[in-house]
């Protein structure tokens, strides 16, 4: 606790002192790495975990001994899932921070434009968390992603609700957002495609809590499955009014709900069991990923969510680094994309887009504890 | 509140500020001290019981500054600036050495691309794009009096304008200018009609809903506009050359290739800074001879009182609609920058209301009316909270705290409208 | 069209609209005495939910379960320390400047937003809050498959809104700080010449705002369960719009103006489209403000020479 309190007050002494220039002296070779995310700002939950992942993975790097003998030194830049800013941090890590490759960002709307200044720069970038299939389809060489794309997320989805629950009547939800309504599109598809017409296809809006009139609709359409494509906090307000409303359909979701706080955000576990979510297979199977997370969790953060997904890119960034000894953006993807990466995800090997090869989703379900494991 | 009179003044102080001090505790422990765990809590005593002390510190400080006659004239100083009220009148001095430093700054503008890196490059790209902005709500708000705070709705219709228009349309960068310029005037007209019968305020929350309704109509027509997954426009060009690496749009070829340089990322965005440098300029140009004309002056007459405008004859549905036909132009043309500054992508995201408080702010900061003054608080608000990333987390905070300071220090702005002076031919 | 669901819709907008309306008190008196919108209050209702959270915490901590004890103790304590922060508020951004231009309070106030928001973020952290569930239980009505329903909380917030909202009228019209009010509203001038502290009514007038939104504060986080440092926002922006559809500067029309708006909201989104509930909301504000310049219950503005 006492560092943590370091931690705040050093920062607002340095604010009161008005120093403009960053306090920290950093070693003459070090090999500079961008971590783009929402810092500030609604979805700064993400960013956090962004940061807390790539951290971690930068000192165990390090510790081992860095790249060829340079130490990895992570900087972090604040987008707050706004476009305009994306832009002007992007030019910035390029710019002024020199960065050598970028792990971000978060938001696929933020992801999109500042690639293109990363593909200018010729800069490697890889998003642990983007899923819009518009990230890796335009052609961007240096553009590589850690996750999975909303169309195979959709699919899994798709075939779950299909396969498994043999439901007919679905509501898809969407939060109007270009991750949210790209996944919940992507579900409906593949639904469409196996002759299921939805009952419902709506959007709700982002920041708002009260999602009553459109739970009573929800309701009078009868839907067996809620689909919803969108993020934790309104997820969890959404199911909250759902079950106060009396609605028993099967709340099923993607992997923006992926995070303890949908409990809290739902108001009580009681509310979260029997939801289900679309995420790539569970790291903690894996026993190295269970080690780094143990050691992250001992440094008092809980790492969820795309913790361990920062972690991994930091990972494959720094092993492509290594490999291929250049700094060259396309030569770096060129290598991982020929040679895949070990990582505390496993083994990960890229298509020519910059895709992920096996997707490796599947589905979660919460108990009535509050906590999420793989379905059998 | 718990000094007697007959107190010294040093005790007198010392009690106020302990008064403040206590109430900041109050006011501080419950979100600082107590932090939310779940549903549980943690305690951090510290950082509420030292923010308390700051502010305790400071407004004994301050006391004590009152007390000595340079702190009470330093603070005579800074209170003098809130009395003044009425519109200055510029004298005809102020003219003398203008042209010279406005040439100067002319020349330093355009040079100044080229010694900038990418980053500051695009700032000063974004900072231009809000000073048109600035420009364009300064006539609606500044000149013609009428509180406008969905202005972003004319910046996204342009910035959309150039995306959609050249995702159908196969539009250019150069056509969407006067385009985006015509389709935002028509949109301002269009929205200004209905609202001409409405006053201060109601106008204002108006305006905010067509903001919103605009925002909300480019995310939900999916089909038309991309939604969330945004539109993109096409890569600027000059005379068929691109500036990217590869050429995008057949037919062109990139700029580099053409001339036989090596490629450079810059050299696109140079390019951008030097066409809104120039637009902006002209723009500036534009609206400084504008207040001078009969139409400027009828928005400033019917800003101050409307029924002597009416009763005099004006017809103030014109004027009120010139008005806002005028500033929508404008943040329309600044749409299509901010869609070839962003590398063509457009997402409704950028085009919330934030963006139009922000844009008020910079009018409002620059000393509403006041054209100069609208061109250094755009620098100031786009460029500020850029310097201050290196507080990282606190960066936004450190910003509001900022922007109330500033309007404390300079409610009529940094410089204030200044009426221009008019002599007879050959008199002074 | 099934009676049930129409019911159902209709609850959830009363529900809705009544936070909607206790929020736009608070625009509607700062307007009408100072004449600013302050676009601050939004997020002075965030801070009440937090506030809320935290003394919620703090008694679980120490073993108070009875959830009428919890509820009012709750309330005290967050009408106490938010009205302190409306207050300082008033004290520090908009106080010095009284007799700026009338937009420099507008923009200050947007300044205290950012740093609301920011402050809490930075503080508490940027994950989404919650309160446990404190009050379960509904109403029902209807049968066992086709009811609507209305939970205890939903009851207490209706009941409370329209309790405090009375209690405030009644201040207003009848007490002599309500007369006092009211004729800084008229006229801030010769109410002074008449002897009355124009600062400290000024004052009182955004204790009176925030200790609404302080209520609204507390309702709302026990209904909905979860807040973030971002809820402000928006909710801020619908207050005011209902503030103004039902004629700024009137604490009933602020009522009112906020049950339509919950009201239009939730029967639109239930029967027509969720994604243009907004779009709707705001064609409705305008469409009345076409046909009624100054709102529902405001008064006709009348031009003087």
């Amino acid at each position: 606790m006492i560092v943590g309190k370091l931690k705040k007050i050093v920062p607002l002494t340095i604010l009161v002192a008005g120093l403009l220039s960053g306090a920290a002296v950093f070693a003459a070779d070090a090999i500079k790495i961008g971590v783009a995310g929402p810092h500030t700002g609604a979805n700064a939950a993400f960013g956090e975990q962004f940061w807390k992942g790539a951290e971690a993975a930068a000192k165990d790097i390090n510790d081992a001994g860095g790249i060829n003998g340079s130490m990895i030194e992570l900087v972090k830049a604040d987008d707050a899932c706004e476009p305009k800013q994306a832009v002007a941090v992007a030019n910035r890590l390029v710019d002024n921070d020199k960065v050598v490759a970028v792990v971000g960002h978060f938001c696929s709307s933020s992801t999109i434009p500042a690639s293109e200044i990363y593909a200018e720069a010729n800069i490697l970038e890889i998003t642990p968390a983007s899923t819009n299939p518009k990230v890796t389809d335009r052609d961007l060489k240096n553009v590589m992603r850690m996750c999975g794309r909303d169309d195979q997320q959709g699919t899994v989805a798709g075939d779950y609700i299909i396969d498994k629950l043999k439901a007919t009547k679905v509501a898809i939800i969407h939060d109007k957002d270009t991750y949210g309504q790209g996944l919940a599109d992507a579900t409906k598809a593949r639904l469409n495609e196996k002759d299921i017409k939805e009952v419902l296809y709506e959007g709700l809006t982002r920041g708002e809590k009260d999602f009553n009139a459109l739970v009573t609709k929800i309701k009078a359409a009868d839907a067996e499955v809620v689909y919803f494509g969108g993020l934790h906090t309104e997820a969890g307000a959404l199911i909250r009014q759902l079950r106060e409303q009396g609605s028993k359909a099967v709340f099923i979701s993607g992997d923006g709900i992926v995070s303890e706080q949908l409990v809290t955000a739902a108001g009580g576990p009681q509310f979260v069991e029997g939801v289900r979510h679309t995420f790539g297979r569970d790291p903690l199977t894996i026993p190295d990923s269970k080690e780094v997370a143990e050691k992250i969790q001992a440094n008092g953060y809980k790492p969820e969510g795309y913790t361990l997904y920062a972690y991994a890119t930091t990972q494959a960034i720094a092993e492509a680094l290594k490999n291929a000894k250049t700094t060259d953006g396309d030569k770096l993807a060129d290598w991982l994309k020929a040679n895949g990466a070990n990582t505390v995800l496993g083994k990960k090997e890229w298509d020519e887009k910059g895709d992920i090869k096996v997707s490796d989703y599947t589905m979660y379900v919460w108990d009535k504890d509050g906590k999420y494991k793989m379905e059998e | 509140m718990f000094s007697k009179p007959n107190d010294p003044p040093m005790l007198t102080a010392f009690k106020d500020s302990s008064l403040v001090g206590m109430i900041a505790l109050l006011i501080f422990s419950p979100i600082s001290g107590i932090i939310l765990n779940g549903y549980g809590f943690n305690t951090h005593p510290q950082t509420p019981i030292m923010l308390a002390f700051i502010v305790f510190i400071g407004r004994f400080a301050y006391q004590l500054a009152a007390l000595t006659p340079w702190g009470q004239r330093l603070i005579q100083k800074f209170m003098l600036s809130k009395g003044k009220r009425g519109v200055y009148v510029a004298s005809p001095g102020d003219q003398r050495y203008l042209w010279i430093i406005l040439a100067i700054l002319f020349i330093a503008g355009l040079v100044l691309p080229f010694y900038l890196s990418k980053y500051y490059l695009t700032v000063a790209i974004l900072a231009l794009i809000y000073v048109l902005l600035g420009l364009g709500l300064n006539i609606v708000v500044g000149l013609a009096g009428l509180l406008d705070l969905g202005f972003v709705a004319f910046y996204a219709v342009g910035a959309y304008t150039f995306a959609l228009g050249s995702q159908y349309w196969g539009l250019g960068f150069w056509s969407a200018i006067p385009l985006a310029a015509a389709f935002a005037a028509l949109l301002g007209g269009i929205l200004g009609f209905p609202v001409l019968r409405m006053h201060g305020d109601y106008l204002a929350i108006v305006t905010l809903g067509f903001g919103e309704i605009i925002r909300l109509v480019l995310n939900n027509w999916m089909s038309f506009t991309g939604g969330p997954n945004g539109a993109k426009a096409a890569e600027p060009s000059l005379f068929g050359l691109e500036f990217t690496r590869t050429a995008k749009t057949d037919g062109h070829i990139p700029f580099h290739e053409f001339f036989g340089t090596t490629y450079s990322p810059n050299t696109k965005f140079i390019f951008i800074y030097l066409v809104v440098f120039l637009v902006a300029c002209l723009m500036i140009f534009f609206f400084s001879r504008l207040r001078t004309m009969p139409m400027g002056r009828a928005w400033e007459a019917l800003r101050e009182d409307e029924i002597a405008c009416r009763s005099l004859g004006m017809n103030h549905v014109t004027i009120k609609l010139s008005a806002f036909m005028m500033g929508a132009m404008t943040g329309g043309i600044g749409g299509v920058f901010f869609a070839a500054q962003q590398g063509g992508f457009v997402n409704p995201t950028s085009f919330t209301f934030f963006e139009s408080a922000l844009i008020l702010a910079i009018v409002v900061l620059g000393g509403m009316g006041s054209v100069v003054g609208v061109v250094v608080a755009a620098l100031v608000l786009t460029i500020l909270p850029e310097m201050l990333r290196d507080f990282a987390d606190y960066r936004v905070l450190i910003f509001g705290i900022l922007m109330v300071f500033m309007m404390l220090w300079k409610p009529r702005g940094f410089l204030p409208i200044r009426r221009p002076y008019f002599t007879k031919e050959g008199q002074a | 069209m099934e009676f049930h669901i129409l019911g159902q819709q209709l609850v959830n907008g009363l529900a809705l609209g009544s936070i909607y309306g206790l929020i736009a008190v608070g625009y509607t008196m700062v307007y009408g005495i100072i004449g600013m919108i302050n676009f601050a209050h939004g997020d002075v209702y965030m801070i009440s939910a937090y506030i809320t959270a935290i003394c919620i915490a703090i008694l679980s901590f120490f073993g108070i379960s009875s959830a009428a004890f919890l509820i009012i103790i709750t309330l005290i304590v967050t009408i106490v320390i938010v009205s302190l922060y409306g207050w300082s508020i008033e004290r520090i951004a908009y106080k010095p400047l009284r007799n700026s231009p009338r937009l420099a309070p507008l923009i200050s106030a947007i300044g205290v937003s950012l740093v609301l928001q920011n402050y809490v973020q930075v503080s508490q952290g940027a994950k989404t809050q919650a309160v446990p569930t404190i009050l379960p239980g509904v109403f029902r009505f209807g049968t066992e498959t086709d009811f609507f329903q209305i939970t205890y909380i939903q009851v207490l917030l209706v009941v409370v809104s329209f309790a405090s909202m009375a209690l405030l009228t009644y201040i207003i019209q009848k007490t002599s700080l309500g007369r006092q009010c009211r004729a800084v509203q008229q006229d801030p001038k010769m109410a002074a010449i008449l002897g009355i502290n124009t600062d400290r009514i000024i004052s009182t007038v955004f204790i009176l705002g925030a200790a609404m939104a302080a209520i609204a504060g507390v309702l709302v986080t026990l209904n909905y369960g979860s807040f973030d440092f971002s809820v402000g926002f928006i909710t801020g922006v619908k207050a005011f719009t209902a503030a103004v559809l039902g004629g700024i500067g009137s604490l009933p029309g602020a009522m009112l103006g906020g049950i339509i708006l919950g009201m239009s909201e939730s029967l639109f989104s239930g029967f027509v489209n969720t994604d243009y509930k907004d779009v709707f909301a705001f064609s409705l504000l305008v469409l009345v403000l076409i046909f009624r310049p100054s709102g529902l219950l405001g008064k006709p503005l009348v031009e003087k020479v």
